[in-house]
């Protein structure tokens, strides 16, 4: 639904009203019938004696209703006084409170159980357990604003209980994702502790800007220092819901990219339980680069001084360089000396001279074998009738690959949930959640910085001389045994995050099912940033210099910067919600209604600032005020966020067979301008459980559960960024402008430079998202699936028009974002369970997966583009290529096309061509149309679907259990991603071992591979990525294809005998281990598939073994 | 009635509850971190911050790490073949294009000059300093303009800033003589604005006005954009819009009279010029410390600036990171523009007598010893073997004590089992080797010779010249040259010479417009003339396209002599010196006429249909 701006207000004003109206209703009916009550009450008391009486007979029961062979709570259970109208459901967590007459009975009916009398007989707790008449069908699932009963949720929703994720030694919650819910695709880019998190998208790629979820922790949206859900402790999770169509409409304003709902532990009826779980692992790289050894470098490096020369030498002067490592040519008398002269060779092949000749593995100088890292826990919970308790303290540490590693991640978390029945009418919870984050690094080189120089490393030198002491550095100080280590100083980054939620749920007296729920939440997020840089030394040696032994003699070197310096900033948010929700649940006759309305306010501020010093008169001392008194530096910033939204439910179904759920969400946000301020965002769903059709039950008797649900819904998004930037577009409707600074007079002096050029009129991208799915469980609740297919329309997209926008016009960085383009995404999903046993083996067996694909239908194209080379039509990401076709590998060939066609690739950057070039195919004429012209340039690019992003990502989960004996597996794959293939070699570092295997050579003349260049200085090597992320002059020869499959998680444990453990007081212990990315098969084996990186200029992704036990008493 | 009240009050409660909630302003936040434009201009220190952003549009000025020099004769870029200069750049492959002519960088600066001029024509502020303001957003439109129209040539003048909310973003270009005469009306415009105003060390003024109006008018006088000269070039002779490129008729004398009075007036104000005033040489040593301070604008230098972009330690910007850039691997830097030996050559050689001579490898004194009794400037500009420069690094101290440029290969040890020792600052030395000049050169001027200031390490404060008072007085001797007066443009031509401690010129007609053109490229050596220069002279075929040159030297120790350290020692050693064409490989240089005017490239020709291709892509 496309709806203008205008109507967009009138629509705000209607759900307003409509809202107000509902509340109001629903209050109204609140007190009248109260008052209803009172009234007839009075009439009891006055007339009806012996009915006063009974009242007063009456007994407060309190009970929990479970299921008999799982223990699971259940929710929503209906308790009845035998042939009364009286009765209540219960709880979330299966409790239930009812004043009954102390003779009566109780009728327990639960869909899907053996409905059950029980008889109170004076008791005033009652542990119910019911017969389940099907396993699976009264599971429940956590929604937008409430838990469904899985059957009858008619949205897409797919969870992961919490219990499954701490299966995965990962620190990071995000990485236990990928592959457990099918449409969740998770890629993991870094292993690199404290920023090791997968990215995590729902349904692929919906939209050209940012398409990150919405993630909700116990019903608080995106709490401050919180946009994932990576340093939530695994151990805390109950489950993980995620929603990923119409029903993410409820959260209107934020859900367009799906929301993932957090839900944490909560303490249960019972004796305090106290657990502790203790896990060590050790990490290593999935996958380290391979590089070149020397003899292979060396090799290279001398091919790129034979390729500088007139190529009809090159046959004469390799076997020159090869002999006497010199060549002069015979026309001008020029003289070429090899880098590498025989003698060298000679070196590296017999390791006589470790001091001159070293064969440097940078990698395994730099790195460990294996990494440990710890996480710890401790849990006490438990629970009287009125009082629940949950109290969790969690301790990770992670240590990072390197050797003496200055890297590394500590966490200290602890939690509180507490649950209070203050009385009849009024529930309570509060949770508090806290943490520290310290985050340790080198100062002042990146992970990226640390692996491009590990990259770069030549084989050919030492990183340690024999003797011990560290080598010469790469270049500005880099020295990767260095800079990994505290010996270039230190950055510490600590953050502290306070979550707090409130939530008070008030029965309304006397209409059973109508409810008044606040919930408030404030959160604190501190991060401070301190980072010390001082100069560090390396050993350096002139290859001339020995002493009278013969023992060459080093050099201290000071690297690194000039004067120590120090850095240290300070950044603060406090955000704020308050939430106030109405509902009302009331059967009858088979109809089951529920209404929910709430309204919503967000606030959020931060303010940060920095400091920094240099000249330090000592480096003994790293404060800011012993530093020197000038190039003082400082700075700071402020932002404030604010979001108001109102929301609503209406589900309906009859006898749990049809089903209907209407969803919307009006909401305001400070992103847009005044007058665009407000969407609104409905979403409808129905299902229909045609198992419970008797046609169907009378006649297809294996299945227990057939239902087919649909689902459409409209969502809105607002993070929409600045052009080629991962800032908000923040005030893009007003005239601002930043500060800078020039020199004048000598001095940094205050400049003011324009920010946007403002767009008056934008409001919500909005997401159109459709749905439709078949799920049943068949073969007696052995065998549940899930068939699903969604159409995804994302329009009004906000996108800066900076592809059509000529520079003379508006610069692309300053354009305002714009409501117009368009992007549909299609994609299946299909989830298969089994679960079974054979003898004592209890077994399960999971499948799932989703393929997915998205198309540009409008977005900014520049008007002159040839219609091959439009990106619209194709997925968001796609670029231009020149198409790789062959190499041209012989003097004959070459000689033969430089005649036939001279200057052909002119318009790529070469004006003859030489052996050992790539052919790219001639595909359009300088008009624009496909027809090849004799030349090679720009119209001979083509577009090509070639995105980080994985069209197909699965999941195979294998479980079991067999007496104490537990063991599940899971393997992942994922394919459709391609990275371009980049690295920084030749002169200025080390190449792939892969590119010296796959080369063009004067003596291997390949038809498939180029020859040697050096770093990217020939047309065809591989091109570059520009400033807004295209990709200029690429070639498909360097597409990797990142397809695989691995066993991403994997744990084996048994648990011992309660029989023995009992004898000291414990009641369960559990000894297990488990792995990481423990396994991978791929289609290439440069570098991990998970990889976005084209260079490896990146931390590489985790393998970890663990082990662990976990104590309860 | 009492339910009816209650059910009101309960309306009543709710809808108050709900109108508060929806306090208009809540989500009316407030940008904390950004001033409104409104603010702006109705502030004097705001709109005066906001005119003064235009100056970043200089960007490094002429200190980048790829010198404009290397897309000429004079320098080659040690980390890329540049394609420009093998003539293989196309709309879509537009090599070695540098932000201060890079189209969207100067339409983005264009539109904050035409943003501060839209309001400071209404803002509520003191007539003077709006004047001032408007004065300098005037220059700043000027330059800009004018760095596209020297690089493109007539390029779509957009003269007020568009609204996002614009519906048609097309524009043609104008024609090359409107280019010209809008930068000369904003050129007038800032002088008089600016006039009588006291500017701040690194803004626009009146003066800066008149000498980039002598430069403007000195280009557009110039060969490459009279009709006639212009349709010689092959790519440009049938090419349907010659008017983009240069102007429809000929006027040479007139043309060359308003450049020539222009540069006059900038003369006549008698303000600008280091040691401008010489009639006769000064020392060879002089003279290096004459040039070296004329290009550090230090010690009397600063008078040659009249327009000039700065540097501050309390900044970190990377023009200031020059030094490290540019000096050699044996001083852990990059070694990233370098001198080629087509530029030394140029350099005239002194004899005894003060007299000099063109430099000849067929000279058998000059090819002996080629870096002796050169032009002073060649000592102050260039780091030559054996050149004395900074102490080096504890790494390098030992290898070289005596602080000297090593550029060959030598021997050390006793003459009779030598050892090959390769110089420190070659690609085949023991330090950063990869980052060696490939010609056996490296660039000195602009770099601060302070020896506490450690390149690699260190930034460095000198200022990036724009307009330098002798690049005014070289515009008024072309102008007298082309005009016929030679005594006059003799005259002043020996004044610069004398200040570097060379003598006297003594050539006349064609042979003086040759020797006045050396004298330019290698005074203005690195001050981003010579890309310019080669292609309004129209001598870039012979020039520019020629392959670069490099310098192989050996030093062999002569019989008898023991060296442990290699030391620059002419008794110790006998030296070869062997210039070569560089390996095609590196770059392989060759004129093409399509590069006299780069091309626009293919995303904005894409975006704007109105746009016209330059000629030959």
């Amino acid at each position: 639904m496309e709806y203008n701006l205008h109507r967009t207000v009138n629509l705000l004003n209607v759900s307003k009203i409509a809202l107000g109206q509902l509340l109001i209703a629903l209050l109204f009916v609140s007190t009248s019938s109260a008052g209803t009550a009172n009234i007839s009450k009075t009439k009891f008391a006055t007339s009806h004696g012996a009915a006063l009486n009974k009242l007063l007979a009456q007994i407060k029961v309190t009970g929990k209703i479970t299921d008999q062979t799982t223990g699971e709570s259940l929710i929503g259970v209906s308790v009845k006084v035998k042939g009364t109208a009286n009765g209540t459901v219960t709880d979330i967590n299966g409790n239930f409170t009812l004043n009954v007459p102390d003779d009566g009975t109780l009728v327990v009916s639960f869909i899907g159980y053996t409905t059950a009398e029980v008889p109170i007989q004076g008791k005033t707790t009652l542990n119910i357990k019911l017969q389940s008449a099907n396993k699976g069908l009264n599971e429940v699932v956590v929604v937008g604003y409430g838990v469904q009963k899985k059957i009858t949720v008619t949205g897409s929703v797919t969870a992961v209980k919490g219990e499954e994720l701490v299966k995965s030694p990962a620190v990071n919650l995000s990485n236990s994702i990928a592959g457990r819910m099918p449409g969740v695709i998770a890629t993991n880019a870094s292993g690199e502790p404290g920023y090791d998190g997968s990215t995590i998208s729902v349904r692929g790629i919906n939209t050209l800007g940012s398409n990150a979820p919405l993630i909700v922790i116990d019903g608080v949206p995106a709490p401050a220092g919180q946009t994932n859900i990576d340093r939530i402790n695994p151990a805390d999770v109950e489950s993980i819901s995620v929603l990923k169509d119409a029903s993410a409409a409820i959260y209107g304003a934020r859900a367009a990219n799906g929301v993932i709902l957090v839900t944490t532990k909560h303490g249960k009826l019972g004796k305090p339980d106290l657990s502790y779980t203790y896990n060590h692992g050790w990490a290593q790289p999935t996958v380290i680069p391979k590089m070149a050894n020397s003899t292979e470098y060396a090799t290279m490096v001398d091919e790129i001084d034979l390729y500088n020369l007139p190529s009809q030498y090159w046959s004469q002067a390799w076997t020159a360089f090869k002999t006497t490592g010199s060549f002069t040519r015979p026309d001008n008398g020029a003289t070429t000396t090899a880098t590498f002269s025989p003698t060298d060779f000679q070196k590296f092949a017999d390791h006589s001279d470790p001091w001159g000749h070293p064969n440097t593995d940078w990698f395994k100088a730099t790195l460990k074998d294996w990494s440990p890292q710890t996480r710890q826990n401790v849990q006490l919970s438990g629970g009287s009738e009125n009082i629940k308790y949950l109290t969790s303290i969690g301790y990770e540490n992670q240590d990072a690959y390197y050797k003496n590693s200055a890297t590394g991640y500590k966490q200290y978390d602890l939690r509180l949930n507490v649950d209070a029945k203050v009385n009849k009418y009024v529930n309570t919870s509060i949770g508090v959640s806290g943490r520290q984050e310290n985050r340790f690094f080198p100062a002042g080189e990146s992970a990226g910085d640390i692996f491009r120089m590990l990259t770069r490393g030549y084989p050919y030198r030492p990183a340690y001389w024999p003797n011990g002491l560290p080598g010469p550095d790469i270049e500005n100080g880099q020295q990767p045994v260095l800079i990994t280590t505290n010996a270039t100083g230190y950055d510490r980054d600590t953050r502290y995050v306070v979550q707090t939620n409130g939530k008070i749920v008030i029965d309304i007296p006397n209409v059973p099912g109508l409810k008044v729920t606040g919930n408030v939440a404030i959160d604190k997020y501190i991060k401070e940033e301190k980072t010390w840089q001082t100069p560090w030394y390396v050993y350096s040696w002139d290859n001339v210099t020995k002493d009278a032994n013969g023992v060459p003699v080093l050099t201290k070197v000071a690297r690194g910067p000039a004067q120590a310096h120090l850095f240290q900033s300070d950044e603060d948010q406090l955000s704020t919600m308050l939430e106030g929700i109405i509902s009302y649940d009331h059967s009858f006759g088979g109809h089951n209604v529920t209404f929910l309305a709430g309204v919503q306010k967000e606030k959020s501020n931060q303010s940060y600032f920095d400091a920094s010093r240099k000249y330090y008169a000592s480096t003994a001392i790293d404060q800011l005020s012993w530093g020197g008194n000038t190039e003082i530096g400082n700075s700071g910033s402020a932002w404030e966020r604010a979001r108001l939204n109102y929301f609503g439910r209406v589900g309906y179904n009859y006898k749990e067979k049809y089903l209907a759920e209407f969803l919307w969400r009006a909401d305001g946000s400070y992103m847009f301008p005044t007058t665009h301020r407000f969407g609104f965002f409905p979403g409808i769903s129905a299902g229909w459980r045609i198992s419970e059709e008797s046609f169907f039950k009378d006649n297809i008797k294996f299945f227990q559960n057939l239902k087919l649900r649909g689902s459409w819904g409209q969502m809105g998004n607002d993070q929409v960024n600045r052009p080629n930037s991962d800032q908000l577009a923040e005030y893009a409707y007003l005239p601002l402008y930043n500060t800078n600074t020039y020199i004048i007079n000598g001095a940094p002096t205050q400049t003011l430079t324009e920010g946007t050029a403002p767009n008056p009129s934008f409001t919500w991208e909005t997401a159109n998202n459709s749905d439709a799915a078949l799920e049943g469980t068949i073969l007696n609740g052995k065998l549940d699936f899930v068939l699903e297919a969604f159409y995804n329309v994302r329009t009004n997209i906000l996108w800066a028009p900076t592809a059509s926008v000529p520079a003379t016009g508006i610069p692309g960085p300053l354009l305002p974002p714009k409501n117009y383009g368009k992007v549909t995404n299609k994609g299946v999903e299909f989830q298969f369970n089994w679960h079974d046993k054979i003898g004592e083996v209890r077994y399960n067996v999971g499948i799932n997966g989703s393929y997915i694909k998205n198309r540009i239908n409008v977005w900014d194209e520049p008007p002159g583009f040839p219609s091959y080379q439009t990106s619209i039509g194709h997925p968001i990401g796609s670029q231009l290529y020149y198409v790789y076709d062959g190499i041209f590998s012989t003097q004959a060939e070459v000689d033969a096309f430089n005649t036939a066609h001279p200057g052909a690739y002119s318009g790529v950057g070469e004006s003859t061509i030489r052996v050992g070039d790539m052919k790219f195919k001639d595909i359009g004429n300088d008009n624009g149309q496909k027809v090849p012209d004799g030349k090679i340039d720009g119209y001979d690019q083509v577009r090509m679907d070639a995105g980080h992003t994985p069209t197909f990502q699965g999941g195979l989960n294998f479980g079991v259990q067999y007496k104490g004996f537990d063991l599940s597996v899971l393997l992942q794959g994922a394919t459709g991603a391609k990275i371009t293939l980049q690295t920084e070699s030749g002169t200025i570092g080390n190449f792939l071992q892969w590119s010296y295997d796959h080369r063009w050579t004067v003596d291997n003349q390949s038809t498939k591979d180029p020859r040697t260049v050096d770093r990217n200085n020939q047309y065809f090597s591989g091109g570059y990525y520009d400033s807004t992320g295209k990709l200029i002059g690429g070639n498909t020869y360097w597409l990797l294809n990142m397809n695989y499959i691995r066993l991403k998680n994997i744990e084996l444990g048994y648990t011992i005998p309660p029989s023995i453990t009992s004898k000291v007081g414990i009641s369960n212990l559990r000894l297990y281990a488990n792995g990481l990315n423990v396994f991978t098969l791929a289609k290439q084996n440069i570098y991990d598939p998970e990889s976005t990186s084209s260079d490896g200029h990146y931390y590489p992704q985790a393998r970890v073994i663990n082990l662990g036990a976990s104590v309860k008493f | 009635m009492k339910t009816f009240l209650r059910n009101i009050s309960t309306i009543v409660i709710v809808s108050g509850v709900l109108l508060a909630s929806c306090k208009k302003d809540f989500l009316s936040t407030k940008p904390l971190n950004q001033a409104s434009a409104e603010a702006t201009w109705s502030d004097p220190n705001l709109s005066t911050a906001f005119v003064t952003e235009l100056y970043n549009g200089l960007s490094t000025g002429l200190l980048d790490q790829m010198n404009n020099d290397c897309l000429t004769d004079n320098a080659l870029y040690n980390f890329g073949k540049q394609d420009i200069m093998e003539g293989n750049v196309s709309p879509d492959h537009l090599s070695g294009l540098q932000d201060r002519y890079e189209w969207n960088a100067m339409y983005a600066r264009i539109r904050s000059a035409n943003i501060s001029l839209e309001n400071l024509a209404k803002a509520p502020l003191d007539s003077a300093l709006v004047n001032r303001l408007e004065g300098e957003a005037y220059f700043m439109r000027a330059y800009f303009y004018n760095q596209l129209l020297r690089f493109y040539g007539g390029v779509p003048l957009v003269k007020s800033s568009y609204s996002a909310t614009a519906t048609d973003f097309t524009i043609a270009r104008s024609s090359y003589e409107d280019c010209v005469n809008f930068i000369l009306s904003d050129l007038d415009q800032a002088a008089a604005l600016l006039s009588n105003k006291t500017m701040d060390k690194g803004r626009a003024t009146t003066d800066a006005a008149l000498a980039l109006k002598a430069r403007v008018l000195t280009y557009a006088a110039s060969d490459l954009h009279d009709p006639a000269k212009l349709s010689t070039i092959s790519t440009v002779s049938g090419f349907a819009h010659p008017e983009l490129l240069g102007y429809t008729t000929s006027d040479h004398d007139g043309r060359w009279t308003k450049a020539q009075a222009a540069a006059k007036a900038v003369i006549d104000l008698g303000k600008y010029g280091y040691m401008l005033n010489l009639s006769a040489p000064v020392s060879a040593t002089d003279g290096f410390t004459n040039y070296q301070n004329s290009y550090l604008s230090r010690n009397g230098g600063e008078a040659e600036i009249i327009f000039a972009r700065y540097y501050s330690n309390a900044k970190d910007e990377w023009g200031a990171w020059y030094g490290r850039n540019n000096c050699t691997n044996g001083y852990h830097g990059w070694t990233s523009s370098e001198p080629t030996q087509n530029l030394v050559d140029d350099y005239e050689a002194l004899d005894g007598t003060g007299a000099a001579h063109d430099f000849s490898w067929n000279n058998p004194v000059d090819a002996a010893t080629p870096y002796a009794n050169r032009d002073p400037r060649f000592y102050a500009s260039i780091l030559y073997d054996g050149a004395p420069w900074k102490p080096r690094t504890p790494d390098g101290a030992g290898i070289d004590p005596y602080n000297e440029i090593q550029m060959g290969t030598y021997q050390t040890g006793s003459a009779s089992a030598p050892v090959a020792y390769f110089g420190l600052d070659t690609r085949n030395g023991p330090l950063e080797n990869w980052n060696g000049t490939r010609t056996g050169y490296a660039i000195r001027k602009f770099m601060d010779p302070n020896p506490a200031i450690v390149d690699q390490n260190t930034r460095s404060e000198v200022p990036s010249p724009q307009i330098r008072f002798t690049e005014v007085v070289f515009n008024y001797i072309e102008a007298c040259l082309e005009l016929g007066d030679e005594a006059t443009a003799k005259t002043w031509l020996n004044k610069i010479r004398f200040r570097s401690g060379m003598p006297a010129v003594t050539e006349t007609g064609p042979a003086l417009v040759q020797r006045y053109r050396r004298e330019r490229n290698k005074e203005m050596l690195f001050e981003e003339q010579r890309f310019f220069d080669a292609r309004r002279w129209m001598i870039a075929p012979t020039t520019l396209g020629n392959k670069v040159r490099i310098m192989k030297i050996t030093g062999t120790l002569k019989a008898g002599k023991t060296v442990p350290i290699y030391r620059y020692n002419t008794d110790n050693y006998s030296y070869t010196y062997t210039t070569q064409e560089i390996d095609p490989g590196v770059e392989n240089r060759a004129w093409a006429d399509k590069v006299y005017f780069p091309p626009i490239s293919r995303d904005e020709m894409n975006k704007n249909n109105k746009l016209v291709q330059n000629p030959g892509y």
